[in-house]
């Protein structure tokens, strides 16, 4: 019962995660440029949708916008930031993303305050009863909607011909060049999905919990998904986003009330801290010891 | 058909690649683009099909003109959709990606008619339609080249650019390479340029020679006065 209860925790989280780490797989594919800034954007699609509802619209609707919007937020980040920056190294790239990052806290600070803000409800109220365990519709509806869109989304880098030109401009940008494809084009195409998708995980995470600054951090939890996923792999990031957002609430559901109270019974020591932030990182490090290529990375071969 | 004009061509702003070239093709033509490494074949050849910029250079002085009208400042996909083919050197293709999706990414650009090429394609290369779903990466050096030269094929070219298309390939390899390049000149009517060093083969089909040597041309002659002979004179003057 209990476990069940947790996994479905773990799914629903985990799979935010997954939709937020396939944002930046596309675009560190298309241009090698890591994006620091991926929590920014998450952080931005919450506060996007809360603004829109203050304006008046119905939450469902403030939703889609907050994703429009963070779309067009994606791709002005290209064509007025990244695009001027072709000839610097990558590394100076990374560090504009975490400036962006700074800026859009900074921003989100002076308009809306550093406390938490209750999120408008998106989801119908109240739970679905499965089997004696009830779970509330801002879970199912969490889980629901970010394993479709991460599917549909795969499906459309796959089988699309709009994909096909993301994954050819992705593998060689000179190629690409040269049949007809107008590789920056494809980089802002990137630059507006991924964003797009970091701001639905924000107002579903917004949903989950609540709308405050620290949603920006969710890139910490990014990161380890798409190391862990192979960095260049799609499905990767679907699989790690998952696996990571079960170990966080195993972690927290399960191994921290027991060592909690195996400590109690032992020492003076009555809690562990969050170790659900600490659990993943460890297990992420020891399986790069392991397979240092990711689950679904390939090992880099080279034609010599 | 293509027409450059005093062309000068340049690397970060200081390296002198061409100087000066005056290089014309006329419709239907296959045409000759001979020198020794370094003569600025390549940067000439990527200068028409607007690929200077990617690699730090840039149209320093003339003009270029596809049908009349410039190509200058052009983006390159742009360029391609014209119909000017680049076979890159290096045979640049996709590895990651399947042969199929390789020979349909090359076809994005201009869709109509797609499928009869791709067909076009297989029956050229019969081999890449048995190994359509294995990634390109796998192939060998001359697969390779067939493959990119199918890509080319697959953006319905008016103009085909292909430079050193010969290199590191075996000899049978090579004719096999020009037997191809041979038959969609005729089959196809498609205007070719070929960049190479020397190949016996090309000078037997071309329609025109031209001979670079460090950025400048050194001879522009119909290929029945360009004998092994001269060529070497002139290589090593």
């Amino acid at each position: 019962m209990l476990l069940l209860q947790i996994a479905t925790a773990g799914i629903a989280t985990g799979s935010v995660y997954a939709l937020i780490a396939i944002g930046i797989v596309l675009i560190y594919k298309c241009s090698g440029v890591v994006n620091f800034g991926q929590g920014g954007y998450v952080m931005l699609g919450a506060y996007a949708a809360y603004a829109l509802t203050r304006l008046g619209l119905s939450p469902q609707l403030a939703a889609a916008g907050a994703v429009l919007i963070l779309a067009a937020v994606g791709a002005l980040t290209e064509l007025l930031v990244l695009r001027r920056m072709l000839k610097a190294p990558v590394v100076a790239v990374m560090m504009v993303t975490l400036g962006l990052l700074i800026l859009f806290r900074a921003v989100c600070l002076a308009i809306f305050g550093p406390d938490q803000i209750a999120f408008p409800q998106i989801f119908p109220q109240g739970a679905v009863d499965i089997a004696g365990i009830f779970i509330t519709y801002n879970y199912v509806a969490a889980a629901v909607l970010s394993l479709v869109l991460s599917l549909a989304f795969l499906a459309f880098y796959r089988y699309t011909p709009m994909g096909l030109m993301q994954r050819a401009a992705a593998d060689n940008s000179r190629a690409a060049l040269a049949v007809g494809i107008h590789v920056s084009n494809q980089v802002s195409v990137a630059w507006a999905v991924s964003s797009a998708l970091a701001g639905l995980g924000g107002v579903l995470l917004a949903t989950l919990n609540s709308l405050s600054l620290t949603l920006s951090s969710i890139g910490l939890v990014a990161f380890p998904v798409i190391v862990l996923g192979g960095l260049t792999s799609l499905m990767g990031s679907l699989v790690a986003g998952l696996l990571l957002g079960m170990l966080e609430a195993f972690t927290d559901g399960l191994l921290t009330p027991a060592l909690e109270s195996f400590l109690r019974a032992h020492t003076s020591v009555y809690s562990v801290g969050a170790l659900q932030q600490v659990v993943p990182y460890m297990l992420v490090g020891a399986m790069l010891l392991v397979r240092p290529q990711g689950i679904f990375g390939q090992r880099g071969t080279e034609r010599v | 058909m293509l027409e450059a004009r005093q062309v000068s061509l340049r690397y970060d702003g200081v390296i002198q690649a061409v100087d000066g070239v005056d290089f014309t093709v006329a419709p239907g033509g296959l045409v000759a683009l001979l020198g020794p490494n370094g003569a600025g074949k390549s940067t000439l050849l990527k200068a028409v099909a607007g690929m200077l910029p990617f690699e730090q250079g840039e149209v320093a002085a003339g003009s270029i003109s596809f049908d009349g009208r410039s190509l200058l400042g052009m983006h390159p996909a742009s360029i391609a959709r014209l119909g000017i083919a680049l076979v890159q050197e290096g045979r640049q293709c996709f590895r990651g990606l399947s042969i199929a999706e390789n020979l349909k990414a090359a076809s994005l650009a201009r869709p109509r008619g797609a499928a009869t090429r791709l067909d076009m394609v297989f029956d050229y290369f019969p081999f890449l339609r048995e190994m359509r779903q294995r990634p390109a990466g796998h192939l060998s050096g001359g697969q390779l080249q067939m493959l990119v030269i199918g890509m080319a094929m697959m953006g319905q070219p008016r103009l085909l650019l292909l430079d050193e298309p010969s290199l590191g390939l075996s000899p049978t390899m090579v004719q096999t390479v020009f037997d191809v390049v041979e038959r969609m000149h005729h089959e196809l009517s498609v205007t070719v340029v070929v960049a190479e060093q020397t190949v016996p083969r090309l000078l037997k089909m071309a329609t025109d020679v031209y001979v670079l040597s460090r950025g400048r041309v050194v001879m522009h002659t119909p290929p029945a006065q360009a004998d092994e002979e001269t060529l070497q004179r002139v290589y090593l003057s």
